[in-house]
């Protein structure tokens, strides 16, 4: 429990949350994570930018104890999930006068998900500020970074984008700084991979528009502060642009081993002919870094064995979350084995509507595969590296 | 009429459907529809929206 000053009347009130391993009951977190949360103090006003996920109050409370606030004047809600809002019937009830600063779809969120009064909040629109007395406190609305709510807030004179979820990592940093940044550039793309991907073309938008801003600092609700916001800002502008590279991401599951021969042949071949390969066994892949390699990838092969009638409930599993991520990738396929039928092919393309990726004819043959079905795997290779050369990102050879 | 799709979560506006859960009856274009409507999926303003 400590508070920090991270700029003149500006000071960090979350939590760390080292030891948390799950969200979600879904994602992975290697790092841990933290919920971080500020405070703002002018000279006339007083307002506290998010709170923390419940299982911390006790963590933001005393912190604000620690920091002698006796009044906050305005409870800033930048996100309406309770990992960032959580504590916020508490803190509302802790500080009774206290305005909860919304916008009207954030508005309709914290009175569903908290029981929050509509009285006591005070709903702002694109580009309001709010005044504590030398500090102005602008708020912009970046709908889709990850819910139709989220909204940033600019600390104008400081220059301090509280980004809340947007530039943002599962990572628990103590010092809240970025000590080495290619841990925090893998630990923010693996965020961005499993939070802000399906949102694409929002958070390119969203981006564009807080690029106009003049940021020194950016603080986010989850990981270490940026002090150099521009290296964070050109990673986005990489992840969100069109531009996908030379790379095959093979998602795979093999029972007998017939489908891991054909995945170890593909990855051989696609390496002969100069393509990057990230193969991932499913049963022992961490969720969060295949949707990392998502990021990127122009191509993905889904390599699995037919179970009965369809494909393994691993592959299942993959396909389903990709077509929710919805990568930029630009060509997909399958390959595998069946032992007498199904329809492992057909049933995989209907999981995937989502995904704008050419279908590439899949390799899915009878038993074990022989030296006919390789060649047809290098046939394979063969048309993935055509088609990464017809747009551009794999060279003559 | 055209229809338009979400292009955050892909749910359609399909004027001859019309938009049932919302009480908007079939055979209203997608330019006419209330100002204040949004997608009924994922709550996206009609601007996310583009023509199918």
């Amino acid at each position: 429990m400590v508070v920090q000053e991270i700029a003149p009347g500006i000071f960090s009130v979350g939590a760390l949350d080292h030891d948390r391993r799950l969200f979600d009951s879904l994602i992975p977190l290697p790092q841990g994570t933290s919920y971080n949360a500020y405070l703002v103090r002018g000279k006339t006003k007083t307002a506290l930018i998010d709170t923390v996920d419940p299982a911390k109050e006790l963590e933001l409370v005393t912190n604000l104890v620690k920091a002698k606030v006796d009044t906050v004047d305005y409870i800033i809600i930048n996100h309406a999930e309770q990992d960032h809002s959580g504590t916020l019937p508490m803190i509302a009830e802790i500080f009774p006068g206290a305005k909860i600063v919304v916008n009207d779809k954030c508005l309709d969120q914290v009175k569903h998900l908290l029981d929050i009064e509509e009285e006591r909040c005070m709903v702002i629109k694109d580009r309001d500020t709010i005044d504590l007395g030398g500090k102005t406190l602008e708020f912009i609305l970046t709908p889709w970074v990850h819910w139709p709510e989220t909204m940033v807030t600019f600390a104008r004179e400081d220059r301090v984008l509280f980004s809340c979820d947007f530039f943002g990592s599962h990572y628990s940093e103590s010092t809240l700084r970025v000590v080495e940044w290619g841990e925090i550039y893998r630990a923010s793309k693996r965020y961005y991979a499993e939070i802000m991907m399906p949102f694409r073309s929002s958070v390119r938008e969203n981006l564009e528009k807080v690029g106009t801003l003049d940021i020194r600092m950016i603080a986010p609700s989850h990981g270490p502060i940026h002090t150099e916001p521009r290296l964070i800002m050109d990673a986005y502008r990489d992840w969100t642009s069109d531009t996908v590279k030379n790379e095959v991401v093979i998602p795979y599951v093999s029972m007998h081993g017939s489908t891991e021969k054909m995945v170890n042949h593909l990855t051989d071949a696609l390496r002969e002919r100069g393509i990057r390969v990230l193969p991932f066994n499913l049963v022992v892949t961490d969720i969060g870094d295949l949707a990392m390699a998502l990021v990127d990838a122009a191509t993905i092969v889904v390599g699995t064995p037919t179970v009965i009638f369809g494909p393994h409930p691993q592959a299942v599993y993959a396909a389903y979350l990709a077509n929710l991520l919805r990568p930029k990738t630009r060509f997909i396929t399958v390959i595998g084995s069946y032992g007498w039928g199904g329809k492992t092919v057909e049933t995989l393309k209907g999981m995937l509507p989502r995904m704008q990726a050419e279908l590439l004819e899949p390799v899915y043959i009878k038993g074990a595969p022989g030296a006919q079905d390789m060649r047809s795997i290098e046939v394979l290779a063969d048309r993935i590296a055509a088609k990464h050369r017809e747009i551009g990102i794999l060279g003559k050879g | 009429m055209d229809s338009y799709q979400c292009t955050i979560c892909g749910h359609i506006y399909d004027p001859a459907k019309g938009e049932p859960s919302m009480n908007i009856q079939s055979g209203i274009d997608f330019s006419k529809l209330p100002g204040d409507w949004h997608c009924p999926i994922c709550m996206a303003s009609p601007d996310k929206f583009v023509k199918v």
